[in-house]
This record gives structure tokens, C-alpha cells and sequence, in this order.
């Protein structure tokens, strides 16, 4: 890192290879001071900081504000008054209420099928499991909407459209490679010692499951849960031609509340339509820091 | 005959989300791709009794042609190719940047930097645009902070750039977990070793990291490319109306025009498109992964 090292021929062609102007300077000089360094991170992060964060402080902002205008930087009139309008508007209330009621049956009924399934890949050889695993990718290759015709039909015969379980099968679909890619690494990454010392230890290929595997492969599968859980929570487009008039999701609820009502109605909305995934950003940033979603991603 | 019992079982045990793959997928996906070579399923009154149709009993490549003369169709591929270029591009560079200063920077700011980066993960996509709207629109709280500082602003709200800085955003937090994941697995001693013969940060970023790291960046690419190219919600909401993403205007064809066939054709040209991308993901892992030690 410093500059003082002696230079070795190595770090002379690497010198060369990494910028040195006719005049000698190194392009990269600034890198070698490090109040520089400290300052292009502290202006990074400050960079990062408003980038990321500012829209969603305009959303913020918006939720309280009953006049906003041009140039202000805050609103000229704060109000809680589309609080109380959101709040007793019955579309908000049901929405709220089918959003919560499908997303956590879908998690559980994609845990409940895709868990099996992952496991399988990690540990059974058969014909055609990479080329299955990898399949899973067409899920999310695809263009949804250009789907949803061939689907709506098929629905229609089924009797499933504008139908609760309609919308969990269409939901289901976009949690499929999260709920069996992020686990079935989980389950790779479990070491076969431990499972073998049980098994020599007398214990049976269920008892090893329940209590070496599954617990040492829990945290791909916690991660797997929350990212399966937003996934569902925040499908719109399929929601939408599925299961309207009478099923109508918290986000396929936002396309209209953007278009037809003041900024207010939006922002507030959001902040509700949020919270529930920042609890789960709080609960799973442990897990998803430690790699599980990467790992998930590895291929095979 | 333990083989074929193992076979089987793990067969079984992965066919419930197979099935709803091919039930919802792949079945629908073949229905597009033989409705768009000109066969018209009869039983499908939304497909049949769709305009400009063009029908055949054998497979006839004529919607692609139409849809390849219009211009307005060029213009939406063009659009879609370029926007989604441009935000993979930019995901793979502010992506490494941050993943490199949380893997090796110290003290607070790159802890706060590893929480900050998470966040768009957890904001539905639709609030992500909705946001970036309100943020970015013409007199909005950008344009307002410009003015206090006496600039001029130009607002991205409504054209394509609008579109790559909210792709961007939302694309993040995949992006550096996957590169941090990767630059984790970077042994520290190869990297001291490099700087005891005097190798600077560049070159060891260039002849070390960069190489060593180079899976898990395909993967961000491949993934990005894919997510961004069939995108809806971003480009409806903050993309210009004309020419719009090719996502936008499937479901303008579909909806607005009662055309389903050039719709479902044009599905089938960003499938083929993404396939090419999954192709690359599948080559670069199933490479790495024979190197590495196979469970």
C-alpha cells in the first residue's frame, strides 16, 4: 500500500501497467496519500448516502406534507389529514389485508414444496439435474406479462381467476429458484463428517436430517423465507390480471393510487407498503451479509 | 438398484416445483412462441380474437418481419437493448466499488456502508419507482436542492436515463453481495503476498482481484441483464412514452391495442435475448464449479 517499499522489477512493470504519465506522476498518486483516501471514502459513502436514500426521504416528506412546491426543499404546509383519508379508505384496508394473507401462504406452500426439492439436488444423483436446476432460471427469464394471456387462460378453465388460490399459484411462481437455489446451497454447505458421525453414532437418516442438516442449513433457508416472503408481497403484474376485481394486492392497489391521487395518497402508502420489509431487512441482514443469497446464485 | 431408488426419489422430491414450472412457464411460454409463428389457437378467444392477426396452419415467420419493419418497434428495442446495457454496465462498476470498500476499507463508514447498500432490496419495486419520480421529476426535490445551490437542473424523470439511475438503485444490493460474496473468498495472505513484492492497490485489483473475482461479476451481469431487459414497473412509471422499454410495450399491445400476437412475439424476442445471457451465467459456473471440489 505505501510508496516507500523498495521497487522491485515486479512493481516497476506493474508501475508501468498502471498509468504512469510521460512526466512520472502516477495516475493513481492519490491512492498512495491517505488523508485522500479517507476523504474519497467519506465522499463515496456521502454520494452512496443521497442516492439511495434521498428519494425514498422524498416519499418521506411527501407522506406529511399537505402543500409542496417549487423551490421549497421541505413542504410549505405539513397535515396529517391523508393519514385519515388512507386510513378509513376501505380499498387500503382490504388490500392491506389480501397482501398479508397471500404472501405468507405463499412462502409457506413454496418452503413446504421447493425445501424437498432442493435437497434432493444437493444430495440425490438423477438424470437431468442440472439441466432441471438450472431450468428453474426460465421462472425469472421470461417476460411475465408476455405469459399472462396463455395463464389467464389456463385459469379460466381452472376456475381459479379473481380466486384467492389463483393468486397464490401465480405468486408462487417468481419464489420457485429463490426457495430451491438459496437452500439447496445450504444444504451443499453442510459438512458430511458431521452427518457420518451421527450415522455412526446410531442415529437414523431422519433423526440426522432434523437434527445435523436441517439446522446447520437453516440460515439459507431464513434467507430463502424473507426473499421468498418480498418476492410474493411485491408481485403486481400477475396479481393484477389474475386475481382483479376481487382480489387486489397492496402494490396492485399503488399503480392506481399513483395515477388517480395526490403525491400524499402515494407516500403514505409506501411507508405502509414498506414496513413490513424493513422489519425483515432488520431481522435477515446477519444472514444475507454472511452469503447465503450469493451462495444460492453459484450455479452447480 | 440403490441408483435407481436414489434416482427416483430425488426425482419425486423435485417435481412439485418442476410441474408448476411447466404448468405456468413453460406451457404458457410454447402457447406464445407457436401463437406468434402464425397458429392460432382457436379455443383462446383472447388470443383468436385479437387484431392484426396473422394466421397460418403452418409455422410462418411473418409477425416477426411486421414487427421488424416498424420503426416504432426498432425504436423499442433500441431503447430497451441500450437502457439495459447502460444499467448492467453501471450496476458491475458501483457495484465493485462498494464491495471492494466494504471488503477492505476500515472503521465506521464502511460499516454504515453495509447496511446502507441493503436497502433497496427491501423496497418494492413499485415504491422504488414511485420514489425516484417524486425525487427526480421536473420542480421535485432534486430540482429544489439545485435551486438552493444555484445550478441548473435537467430532470432524467421520463427518459431513458431516469430508467438506468432507478434500475441502478434497485439492482444494487444483489450486485455487491454477490461481488462481496466473491471477493470474500479471496485469500488475504495472496493479497499480502502481492504487496510484499510491491504490487499497489490497482495492480492488485487488476492482476488479483479482478480475475480471481470473475465469476460472481458474470453472474451480476447475466442476472442484471435479465431482470432489467423484460422490466416493467421501472420504465412504466419513470421511462419516456416514446419509444418505451420493450416490457412497456407488450403490455401497451396487449391492453391498449388488442394486439396479443405482435405482444407475445416480442415476449418471445426478450426471452431469446435473456437466454443468451442465461447461457453465459450457466458456461461461466458450470466452468468455475468443475474446478472446484463437486458435492
Amino acid at each position: 500500500m505505501t510508496a516507500n517499499r523498495m521497487p522491485t522489477p515486479v512493481a516497476e512493470r506493474e508501475q508501468e501497467l498502471a498509468g504512469w504519465t510521460p512526466a512520472g506522476i502516477r495516475l493513481t498518486w492519490f491512492w498512495d496519500v491517505p488523508e485522500f483516501r479517507r476523504a474519497l471514502g467519506l465522499l463515496l459513502v456521502l454520494a452512496l448516502s443521497a442516492y439511495l436514500l434521498l428519494p425514498l426521504l422524498t416519499l418521506l416528506l411527501w407522506a406529511f406534507a399537505d402543500e409542496w412546491r417549487y423551490p421549497s426543499v421541505i413542504p410549505q404546509h405539513f397535515s396529517l389529514k391523508w393519514w385519515d383519508w388512507v386510513f378509513t379508505n376501505g380499498d387500503v384496508g382490504s388490500a392491506a389485508r389480501y397482501s398479508f394473507e397471500t404472501a405468507p401462504v405463499v412462502t409457506l406452500i413454496s418452503a413446504a414444496i421447493c425445501l424437498p426439492a432442493a435437497y434432493s439436488f444437493s444430495r440425490f444423483r438423477f438424470p437431468g439435474r442440472r439441466a432441471l436446476f438450472i431450468s428453474l432460471l426460465a421462472a425469472n427469464a421470461f417476460p411475465k406479462i408476455g405469459l399472462y394471456v396463455a395463464i389467464a387462460t389456463l385459469f379460466f378453465r381452472l376456475d381459479l381467476m379473481g380466486t384467492f388460490w389463483g393468486v397464490v399459484l401465480i405468486q408462487l411462481v417468481g419464489t420457485l429458484v429463490l426457495m430451491v437455489w438459496i437452500p439447496a446451497a445450504g444444504f451443499d454447505a453442510v459438512a458430511r463428517e458431521l452427518e457420518e458421525a451421527a450415522r455412526d453414532a446410531g442415529a437414523g437418516p431422519l433423526r440426522v436430517f432434523w437434527s445435523i442438516t436441517l439446522p446447520l442449513a437453516m440460515p439459507a433457508i431464513i434467507v430463502a423465507c424473507f426473499l421468498a416472503f418480498l418476492a410474493a408481497f411485491d408481485e403486481a403484474q400477475g396479481t393484477l390480471i389474475v386475481g382483479s376485481p376481487t382480489i387486489v394486492t397492496m402494490p396492485v392497489l399503488m399503480y392506481t393510487l399513483v395515477v388517480n391521487y395526490p403525491e400524499p395518497v402515494g407516500a403514505i402508502f409506501s411507508i405502509l407498503l414498506s414496513a413490513p420489509s424493513i422489519v425483515l431487512l432488520l431481522l435477515a441482514r446477519r444472514f444475507l451479509l454472511a452469503g447465503y443469497l450469493a451462495a444460492g446464485f453459484k450455479g452447480r | 438398484m440403490a441408483r435407481v431408488r436414489e434416482a427416483a426419489l430425488g426425482l419425486a422430491l423435485v417435481a412439485p416445483p418442476i410441474a408448476i414450472l411447466l404448468l405456468l412457464i413453460i406451457l404458457p411460454a410454447i402457447q406464445a412462441l407457436t401463437f406468434s409463428l402464425g397458429l392460432v389457437p382457436s379455443e383462446n378467444v383472447t388470443f383468436s380474437s385479437g387484431q392484426h392477426l396473422v394466421r397460418s396452419d403452418i409455422p410462418t415467420l411473418e409477425v416477426y418481419r411486421q414487427l421488424l419493419a416498424s420503426p416504432f418497434v426498432i425504436d423499442d428495442l433500441r431503447l430497451t437493448l441500450s437502457v439495459t446495457v447502460l444499467s448492467v454496465i453501471f450496476v458491475a462498476i458501483v457495484g465493485y466499488i462498494l464491495a471492494l470498500y466494504v471488503r477492505f476499507g476500515n472503521g465506521w463508514l464502511p460499516r454504515i456502508v453495509r447496511s446502507l447498500y441493503l436497502i433497496p432490496m427491501f423496497v418494492p419495486v413499485v415504491i422504488a419507482s414511485y420514489a425516484a419520480v417524486t425525487f427526480y421529476v421536473d420542480r421535485g426535490f432534486l430540482a429544489s436542492l439545485f435551486w438552493h445551490l444555484g445550478l441548473g437542473y435537467t430532470s432524467p424523470a421520463y427518459k431513458p436515463a431516469g430508467i438506468v439511475i432507478t434500475q441502478v438503485w434497485y439492482n444494487i444490493p444483489f450486485a455487491v453481495l454477490m461481488l462481496g460474496s466473491g471477493l470474500d473468498g479471496i485469500e488475504q495472505e495472496l493479497i499480502d503476498s502481492a504487496h510484499d513484492v510491491g504490487a499497489g492497490f490497482f495492480s492488485v485489483l487488476w492482476r488479483i482481484i479482478l480475475p480471481l473475482n470473475l465469476v460472481p461479476l458474470l453472474i451480476v451481469l447475466t442476472f442484471t441483464f435479465i431482470g432489467v431487459i423484460g422490466s416493467f414497473t421501472i420504465p412504466f412509471l419513470i421511462g419516456p412514452n416514446a419509444p418505451q422499454m420493450i416490457g412497456v410495450a407488450i403490455q401497451a399491445y396487449f391492453s391498449n391495442y388488442n394486439q396479443p400476437q405482435p405482444a407475445v412475439a416480442m415476449a418471445v424476442i426478450v426471452f431469446a435475448i435473456a437466454a443468451l445471457a442465461g447461457v453465459l451465467y450457466v458456461w461461466a459456473t458450470s466452468r468455475s464449479n468443475r474446478h472446484a471440489v463437486t458435492l
